[in-house]
């Protein structure tokens, strides 16, 4: 067979076809509902990374009949759209959208939602507003095209006191640990907590911008609260109370590690060197987290090691 | 045996191995800025290599620009006479110039990151130049961004403050000292910089000497070893800057 120039042309176009799909990979959703109205999209149980295109945080949707109320917007403007592509087809809109917290997984998607109130806590839009340059830098370099068009749009409506959206009455709780401002919510029909990054489950807690004694009394107040089932921010939903100790253990075993490291007189980059508590090793996305956590907290346990001993003379 | 404490937490040696154990592949090590940081900062020896006496620990990436935390572990080499910390592609190259003196040859320490590339510890022993280098992947912007202290109303508050611990049964000195360590590239911020820092023993003798450059971290935290006769203390410090500040203490077992 003789192809013309105009038919070569057009078979080579035809081959090439799939090679913008590689270029602009796409986020493939894999939604289960947990509980009457709740669906949860699980995150991978890993860092961000190329391979997951930063979505990497539990994402919930909640069915009203007004739309979806969305829980954390998913971590490129691409997901974002992907999510709210969902939440059209199969819940008829989006009522309104929360950031749990100013970490760019759980609100880089926010873009996608933007003609819908966005919630959050006052503390997480500062966090936002000052944070989103270097955050989206941060992850442009990581993440690459999955970035693409991923201009992060802070939190519009501040968050303070109980929401009833759609006709559902939402528990919401202003706490603080994991970062400075931190917010979990109970599902009032359900009795569903959805906990944000307070809680991690068999995935170890991210550290950049942790308070240990604040976390440890958030959990403490998210454990005393009679829930049905929790999702945590990263990790499988549940019915027991286990990422609450989990995280909780986890907590108290890092503290216990960077102090006794201090207090023998190691540098940081041996404490780092040393990789992670033992039974908390294989833990998703350790060592990497580990290692991050040991720079990100180092320092106070450090000066708490060494005495003032002299001055300026 | 190298002095490197990653046992003393559980778990830590199979840590530290998993880590990479601080030791360098020969073959990473000869590009970048080498030949002309050889020539223009260690005298521009013949010869050189690298050797697993030699540990340098690093992060492969910086989590934070502004401290980078690394350790120079040169107990497995001979006597050393000088070590010399240098990075591939700072604006500041030299970070410090350590002589042991009656030290044992380790040195822990925080640098600055401008952008990514090797960071290395060429030591000198019996004089012959040994090296060893790790990549360092940084966002970067550590040189060149405020000392964070400038945030403050006041950054004097407290300025010059030293705290260190001795270990006698490890030997191990940590010392650090509150200084912003300022190098002259952030806007309307003049360098003002440690320059050198000196531990001496009880009658007042010097036992090590560091040289200090721009890209040292902020409130620099030192390690050091001693032989553990010296570990008994007392230990002098002393240290100067760019603007003529003293600083001194006194730290006992």
């Amino acid at each position: 067979m003789r192809l013309t120039r105009r038919q070569t042309l057009l078979g080579a176009t035809a081959a090439l076809l799939p090679v913008p799909a590689i270029a602009a990979p796409e986020y493939r959703l894999a939604p289960q509902q947990v509980a009457d109205g709740v669906w949860l999209f699980p995150g991978a149980q890993d860092s961000i990374a190329r391979g997951n295109g930063g979505a990497i945080c539990n994402i919930v949707m909640l069915e009203t009949p007004e739309g979806a109320v969305v829980v954390d917007t998913g971590g490129t403007a691409r997901h974002g759209a992907a999510l709210r592509e969902f939440a059209d087809q199969r819940f008829g809109g989006v009522a309104a959208s929360i950031n749990t917290h100013h970490h760019p997984d759980h609100w880089f998607g926010n873009q996608a939602f933007a003609d819908r109130p966005i919630h959050a806590l006052p503390g997480t839009i500062v966090a936002q507003k000052t944070g989103a340059q270097a955050l989206s830098d941060g992850l442009y370099r990581i993440l690459g095209s999955w970035m693409q068009g991923t201009a992060p749009l802070p939190a519009t409506v501040q968050a303070g006191g109980d929401l009833t959206i759609g006709g559902r009455s939402l528990t919401v709780m202003a706490l603080s640990g994991h970062t400075g401002a931190d917010l979990a919510l109970i599902d009032q029909r359900t009795g569903i907590l959805v906990a944000g990054d307070l809680l991690f489950l068999d995935r170890a807690p991210s550290f950049p911008d942790a308070d240990i004694a604040a976390w440890r009394a958030a959990l403490s107040t998210l454990g005393g609260l009679p829930v049905t089932g929790t999702i945590p921010g990263h990790g499988p939903f549940h019915r027991d109370s286990r990422a609450v100790a989990q995280t909780l253990a986890y907590l108290d075993a890092f503290a216990a590690r960077m102090d006794t490291a201090a207090q023998q007189g190691l540098a940081p980059i041996e404490a780092l060197a040393a990789g992670p508590m033992p039974q908390f090793a294989a833990l998703a996305a350790n060592p990497a987290e580990y290692r991050r956590a040991a720079v990100q907290q180092w320092r106070a346990f450090e000066i708490s090691a060494l005495p003032v001993i002299g001055g300026s003379t | 045996m190298s002095a490197i404490l990653c046992h003393r937490l559980p778990g830590g040696d199979a840590g530290l191995a998993a880590f990479g154990a601080g030791l360098t592949r020969p073959d990473r090590l000869d590009g970048g800025m080498w030949d002309m940081h050889r020539a223009d900062l260690l005298g521009a020896p013949d010869a050189w290599r690298s050797d697993p006496g030699l540990r340098l620990l690093a992060p492969g990436n910086a989590e934070d620009a502004r401290h980078v935390p690394i350790l120079a572990d040169a107990t497995g080499l001979g006597p050393v006479e000088r070590m010399v910390v240098t990075i591939d592609y700072s604006p500041f190259p030299l970070v410090l110039v350590f002589y042991p003196g009656r030290a044992l040859p380790l040195l822990g320490f925080g640098v600055k990151y401008e952008i990514a590339g090797p960071t290395r510890a060429s030591v000198l022993v019996g004089g012959e130049w040994i090296m060893g280098g790790v990549f360092i992947d940084a966002m970067g912007g550590g040189c060149s961004a405020p000392a964070a202290t400038h945030a403050r109303p006041d950054w004097q508050d407290g300025f010059g403050e030293m705290r260190a611990r001795l270990w006698p049964d490890t030997g191990r000195l940590r010392v650090v000292i509150r200084h912003p360590m300022d190098t002259g590239l952030a806007d309307g911020i003049p360098a003002h910089h440690l320059t050198d820092l000196t531990l001496a023993d009880a009658r007042g003798e010097e036992i090590a000497r560091l040289e200090i450059h721009e890209p040292l971290e902020e409130n620099p935290v030192l390690t050091f070893l001693l032989p553990l006769h010296l570990a008994q203390g007392p230990i002098g410090i002393t240290a100067r800057d760019t603007s003529g500040f003293r600083f001194s203490g006194k730290v006992a077992a």
